[in-house]
């Protein structure tokens, strides 16, 4: 693994919720689930540059694509 | 990082050092595809012309390492080697996001998914027989999965590890390794699921199946 840096996050009460209940969710500390949010958006990002499309698709097999900003 | 690993070697029946490696680089996907895939592929036909059962034809003939390369710079997946002197004796990409586990227990809860992980053609027992000669080196898929199962601890993961095992290949992830048969996967060529919980992962780590 490479040598990792530190820095300071500063998130509100309602981000820091939200990133408390996946990390009980998700059964992962806070820092690795924000490692899981930065690689996940990195996949997106990377995917999309090589022409792929996001979907959800909903319970009725109904597919929306999801803009990425 | 780098660091030894022992590797069996079979015609002695001694350990040897081994390099495990994660620093990847396209020279690996070019050596596999130059030093392997011929080998693998006349085997494959050696097999068909011979009229061998499907499931002992390697299903691995048309793997690309080299398609891979764009994927070295993805945060989300990541390379482990294994050289012996130099020369490339096993390989695997890992999948360190947006993938969970699938046991009732473990659902919803992040793992490390071996995407792909191959032996070099002259370490398998089945390539090397039908070529007229015995496999070199042993303990290759082992280290490797080892090497899959410390980037889940690193991850935060806790060893949980999952995969879709080749036909081929389910009898070394499930009586070896000790991993959970979970089902065929309809969404992936039916290829059977194969997962590590965190408590099996520690067991196998130990030096025991689960």
């Amino acid at each position: 693994m490479n040598q990792k840096r530190t820095m300071t996050l500063n998130l509100t009460d309602q981000e820091m919720k939200v990133l408390e209940d996946l990390s009980n969710q998700k059964d992962l500390s806070k820092t690795a689930v924000l490692r899981q949010a930065l690689r996940l958006y990195q996949l997106v990002e990377v995917k999309l540059a090589e022409g792929g499309k996001l979907f959800f698709e909903d319970q009725k097999k109904e597919k929306a694509e999801l803009m990425v900003l | 990082m780098r660091t030894s690993v022992l590797l069996l070697h079979r015609a002695s029946g001694e350990p040897v050092e081994g390099e495990l490696f994660d620093e990847v680089t396209v020279e690996h996907f070019l050596e596999a595809q130059r030093e392997w895939r011929p080998i693998v592929l006349d085997a494959a036909k050696r097999l068909v012309e011979a009229g061998a059962a499907k499931e002992e034809i390697p299903r691995h003939w048309h793997w690309d390492w080299s398609s891979k390369e764009s994927d070295l710079r993805v945060l989300a997946y990541g390379f482990v080697g294994i050289a012996y002197e130099g020369r490339l004796q096993g390989l695997m990409k890992l999948e360190t996001a947006g993938r969970s586990g699938r046991i009732a227990a473990q659902k919803g809860k992040p793992l490390v998914y071996v995407d792909y992980l191959e032996t070099a053609p002259w370490n398998i027992k089945q390539i090397a027989s039908v070529l007229g000669a015995k496999p070199k080196f042993g303990a290759i898929g082992t280290r490797l999965i080892e090497a899959a199962v410390r980037r889940s601890l690193e991850e935060g993961f806790k060893g949980r590890l999952g995969l879709h095992s080749l036909s081929s290949s389910e009898r070394f992830y499930l009586d070896v390794c000790g991993m959970t048969a979970v089902g065929k996967d309809p969404a992936k060529q039916s290829l059977l699921w194969c997962e590590f919980t965190p408590e099996q992962a520690e067991k196998f780590l130990a030096g025991g199946t689960a």
